[in-house]
Parts: C-alpha cells; sequence; structure tokens
C-alpha cells in the first residue's frame, strides 16, 4: 500500500529528503526555485516566533523583525494586544518603519509622507484634498496585517495562513519541553535588552535541523572550546559530559530537541558557564523550579537544544535564543537573544548576561565552532558534483523508544530522529499538504519504514 | 464670553499631556515644569492629535511629520505646519486648571 503522507500533490519535493527525511539531496540548501517556495509554502504557513513579550511591554512599543523575508513590525497595542503589519508603505512600497525597536505613536513613511497609526491604520495623506481630490478610501490601503497572533510563555508568534491550527495544537507535545526554560519558575521570563545581529553565509535550515537533533556534533565540534574553558590544574576527565539523556521528535509540525539527563545536573558544565549560573541551575537556587517541574526537568535535563518548526531555537539552561532569519538559498541572518527568568537573582542574570555572550554571542567560542561547520557545508555546496551527493540523515532510523517519563516520539539523545522529523515536516510543507494532511503523523515517523519510498 | 473646560491637576503630573473634549474642539493640556499650558490638539498640518505628540520643554513635536510649535505662543518652529497653532489661557485655582476657550460662534476651533 503506498504510503499516503509521502505522496500528495508534489511527490518530488518528498524526495529531496528520501521520502522519510532520512537522505538529503543539497539542492535543498542552494536552488533558487526551492527557495522561493520554502518562502511561500514554509515561512508563509508556519506560526513564526516574532518577539517576547518583555520587548514591548507599553502601549505603542515595537520591534521590527522578519516573517522569512518579510520585514514586519511587532506592536502593543492600547488594549494590551499586539498587532502585527507588513513594514510596506502601501503608497510606493518603502520599509514604513526603519529602526529596529522602540516606542511609537505613529509610523509615518518618510517617502512621501503616508502616515499609519501604531495599528497600522493608514490615518494621513498629505495633500489628500488637493493631488487625490479626497477620493482615496484611506481604509483600504493600510499595510497588510498578519492575521493571527498568539503567544506562549509570552513568546509572540504570528501566521500568515488562516488554515493553521492554533498555536497550542501547533506546539503541541514540545510544550513540555519548552517549560524547561520559558516556565521555569513559574514567574516568567524575559529577555536581556539587545538583540544580537549577524550574516552568515549557509542555508538557515543547517541551522534549525542542528538545533532540533544533533547532540551528536557537541564533543567534537565543540572540544576545543570545552578545553579551553578548563582551568590550568584541570584534568581533560573535568570534560567529562553525562552519557544518559534522550532526543524528542514532534509526532507532528517539525520541531525537535534532545539533551542529557543525569542526577549530575549541570556541573559538568561548570567550566563554561561559570558557578553563578550552574549554582541557579542545579544548585542552590533550583528549589523552585524542581517544586514547579519536577525533579527530571526542574534540575537534571542539561546541555538542551531545541527548535519549534521552522526557524526559531533556544538552549535551554544556557538560555540562548535564536531566530534564523533566511536571507536567500545561501545566506541567513541570525537574530541572538538571552533570556532570563523573571525572578532570577540579579547577579544571575548579569552572569547570563557575560557568560552567554562569550559562549553564544556573535564571537562566541561555541558560536564560531558552529557557524564554521555551517558555512563549510554551504562553501562545499559550490562544487558540480557535491550538489548531486546526497546527505546521510539515518541514525537511529527505526529505533524510537518506549520512555513513559517523555511525550511525543523518544529516542535515544545521540539521533537524528528530530532530523528526519523536521525535513519530512519541510518536505510535506513544501509539497503544498493541507494543515489535515499535515495533522496525521507519518507512518515513518515512529520507527516504521516508509513503504511509500 | 468664555467657556471653561478644567481637569484636575493632579491628573496632570510633570511631562504629562491631556487631551480634552470641549466645545469647541479637542484641546491638549499639559504641565512644563510646574506650570500649566493649554492649545488645540489637532495638528494644524493635517488631522492629528497633538497630544499623541512629543514634548520637549516648551516645544510639541507632532508625530506624523514632526512639525513643531511652541506651545507658548503656538508660533510654527518646523514646517511641514505653517499655520500657528490656538493657545488658551490656563488658571491654577486650588488643583484645579481652568481652561478659558472663546465661545464657538466666536471663532473657535473648526474641527
Ligand atoms: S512610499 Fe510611502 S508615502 Fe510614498
Ligand atoms: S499632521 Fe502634524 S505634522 Fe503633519
Ligand atoms: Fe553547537
Amino acid at each position: 500500500m503506498p504510503n499516503p503522507y509521502s505522496g500528495g500533490p508534489d511527490r518530488s519535493m518528498i524526495d529531496l529528503v528520501g521520502g522519510d527525511g532520512g537522505e538529503i539531496n543539497p539542492a535543498i540548501y542552494v536552488d533558487e526555485d526551492i527557495y522561493r517556495r520554502e518562502l511561500e509554502q514554509v515561512f508563509g504557513r508556519s506560526w513564526l516566533f516574532l518577539a517576547h513579550g518583555s520587548q514591548i511591554p507599553e502601549t505603542g512599543d515595537f520591534v521590527s523583525t522578519y516573517m522569512g523575508e518579510d520585514p514586519v513590525l511587532v506592536v502593543r497595542q492600547k488594549d494590551g494586544s499586539v498587532v502585527a503589519f507588513l513594514n510596506q508603505c502601501r503608497h510606493r512600497g518603502m520599509r514604513i518603519c526603519r529602526t529596529d525597536c522602540g516606542k511609537a505613536r505613529s509610523f509615518t513613511c518618510s517617502y512621501h509622507g503616508w502616515a499609519y497609526d501604531i495599528s497600522g491604520r493608514l490615518v494621513h495623506v498629505p495633500l489628500e484634498q488637493e493631488a487625490y481630490h479626497g477620493e482615496i478610501d484611506k481604509d483600504a490601503w493600510g499595510p497588510v496585517r498578519v492575521p493571527r497572533i498568539a503567544s506562549f510563555r509570552n513568546l509572540i508568534f504570528g501566521c500568515w495562513d488562516e488554515a493553521a491550527p492554533d498555536l497550542e495544537t501547533y506546539i503541541g507535545d514540545a510544550a513540555w519541553y519548552m517549560d524547561v526554560m520559558f516556565d521555569r519558575s513559574g514567574a516568567g521570563s524575559e529577555l536581556i535588552s539587545g538583540v544580537h545581529k549577524w550574516v552568515i553565509p549557509c542555508n538557515w535550515k543547517l541551522a534549525a535541523e542542528q538545533f532540533a537533533s544533533d547532540m551528536y556534533h557537541a564533543p567534537y565540534s565543540h572540544l576545543s572550546a570545552v578545553l579551553a574553558s578548563l582551568p590550568d590544574d584541570a584534568s581533560p576527565a573535568d570534560a567529562d559530559w553525562p552519557q544518559e539523556g534522550a532526543q524528542f521528535r514532534a509526532p507532528r509540525f517539525g520541531h525537535g530537541t534532545g539533551f542529557f539527563a543525569s542526577e549530575r545536573g549541570w556541573e559538568f558544565n561548570v567550566n563554561t558557564m561559570g558557578r553563578t549560573i550552574v549554582d541557579y541551575l542545579a544548585g542552590k537556587y533550583s528549589d523552585a523550579a524542581v517544586q514547579h517541574l519536577g525533579e527530571l526537568r526542574g534540575r537534571q535535563i542539561t546541555g538542551q537544544h531545541m527548535t519549534i518548526f521552522p526557524n526559531f531555537s533556544f538552549l535551554p539552561g544556557i538560555n540562548a535564543l535564536r531566530v534564523w532569519h533566511p536571507r536567500g538559498p545561501q545566506e541567513m541572518e541570525v537574530w541572538s537573544m538571552i533570556l532570563v527568568d523573571s525572578d532570577a537573582p540579579d547577579e544571575v542574570k548579569a552572569a547570563y548576561r557575560d557568560r552567554i555572550t562569550r559562549m553564544f554571542g556573535t564571537s562566541g567560542i561555541f558560536e564560531q565552532d558552529d557557524g564554521e561547520n555551517w558555512v563549510e557545508v554551504q562553501r562545499v555546496l559550490r562544487g558540480h558534483k557535491t550538489r548531486q551527493t546526497s546527505l546521510n540523515a539515518s541514525m537511529g532510523k527505526g529505533h524510537t523508544e518506549d520512555r513513559s517519563e517523555y511525550p511525543g516520539i523518544v529516542s535515544g539523545m545521540f539521533s537524528e530522529e528530530a532530523a528526519r522529523g523536521f525535513y519530512q515536516h519541510w518536505a510535506r510543507m513544501m509539497a503544498g499538504q493541507s494543515w489535515e494532511e499535515l495533522a496525521q503523523e507519518p507512518a515513518s515517523a515512529c520507527g516504521k519504514p516508509d513503504s511509500g519510498s | 464670553m468664555a467657556f471653561i473646560a478644567s481637569v484636575e491637576k493632579s491628573d496632570l503630573p510633570l511631562g504629562a499631556i491631556l487631551k480634552v473634549e470641549t466645545e469647541v474642539g479637542p484641546v491638549a493640556v499639559c504641565n512644563v515644569d510646574g506650570e500649566f499650558f493649554a492649545f488645540s490638539d489637532t495638528c494644524t498640518h493635517g488631522n492629528w492629535s497633538l497630544s499623541e505628540g512629543w514634548l520637549d520643554g516648551h516645544v510639541i513635536e507632532c508625530t506624523l511629520h514632526m512639525a513643531k510649535f511652541d506651545i507658548r505662543t503656538g508660533c510654527v518652529l518646523s514646517p511641514p505646519a505653517t499655520c500657528p497653532l490656538k493657545t488658551f489661557a490656563v488658571e491654577d485655582v486650588d488643583g484645579e486648571i481652568r481652561i478659558e476657550l472663546p465661545a464657538p460662534d466666536e471663532g473657535g476651533e473648526k474641527k
């Protein structure tokens, strides 16, 4: 019987990832046509992270961000709600607001002065009587509104697609794993102000996929950063990482995470993260988290990496937060933020700012390792032969585990189950599957062979 | 004859601007270093509320196209506005800020 989930309107998209996400055709990282289709089918339909609520606490506070390559303004309204609209003037298409963030009473286009209120209504057209003879319908010419806005744990998401499931359904089982970071103490979270932004020449999926599924690279790619962080008198054994852990693949919609789970807590990472943060996470300050989330999520899950499909990634505990904005098939803009629990002591917040900038900031010692890998993967794909050569994402195929303590599809910590989930969902979206189809779990996700490929 | 509009002084902390609807149209009243000023709330360039604007000393800047006015005299300090703002006398009577307005038929605000 053909697998109904690997066929659909466009079989070729599914083939690009080997049917079940386990074999990757590198065209998905370089091809212009695939990229344009991605902006439409993936970024035009998925829930996308826009801003953290703490960035825009008061009326008129706004951030300027992107949904894929579409610039949007995200603005707090008088009634506390959030509105987002395209940062594109309806007169001749100028960017309405050219600053990164701020507090606005209105937005005025600097080209010819069309002006919009904070909800994106066109409120003023210069020379409306004299030049337009009073004939322009201002209500019809506001910037295009993002039709759906929703929040989860103060993370504001937007979605262009009226047919998409609500945000809660979209996040699904991934919520349990997100709470390790976003609902640690029950007091809520906030961003340390300032977004670091940089551009690197690689496809956005290389980063998003790695954060979803790749614990495998850490002991190799990051070895030098770990060793460099050891004090002179330390033995290499002090850099010994926990061996137990798990990986989660969302049954639907492409999210993934992996982590260590060990009674050793964060101690193994004290040389990179510092005593203050490690004590906060697993030592004397961690009782509130254990009370709120239980022992497993409050203290034992460490080193976690996670992606909410498509391009919102984070490292719970380390509290680095990322958006991978696509900039053509061969480039992305990284937006990097640091999150802290609202009720964390000041010295903990300060330690996060310093340590995480050092590890994962623009020139962070771990960031360099990851960026170098992604950029080299991309450079290698300048070749002719390299573009004909498929890549392997088969690790752990058919070896999901029954672990009642974890929701969703679970496998060992070293696995590419979540990568396959990411690529398979990507391919199904690219194939134009409807949300009803996308909501059905593909057979291959449970370790069963994909009979259709 | 003169009409009076009034606001509670306690509603106007330092640096605040309030919009008051009156018979002669909306009026903005503000507190600059403990001194109170009132002026027509509608920018003379377009139909936009100056109480939404940025107040810096005695200068109000319209957020729509950045016209600036001196709120003491109503003088235009920066285009695209060209017509001055109407200003109104203000009196502080026992914690009540009274704004003296012209009667609507005596050349009050048109809007
Ligand atoms: S392009 Fe914005 S006013 Fe003309
Ligand atoms: S409406 Fe005030 S400057 Fe244009
Ligand atoms: Fe990494």
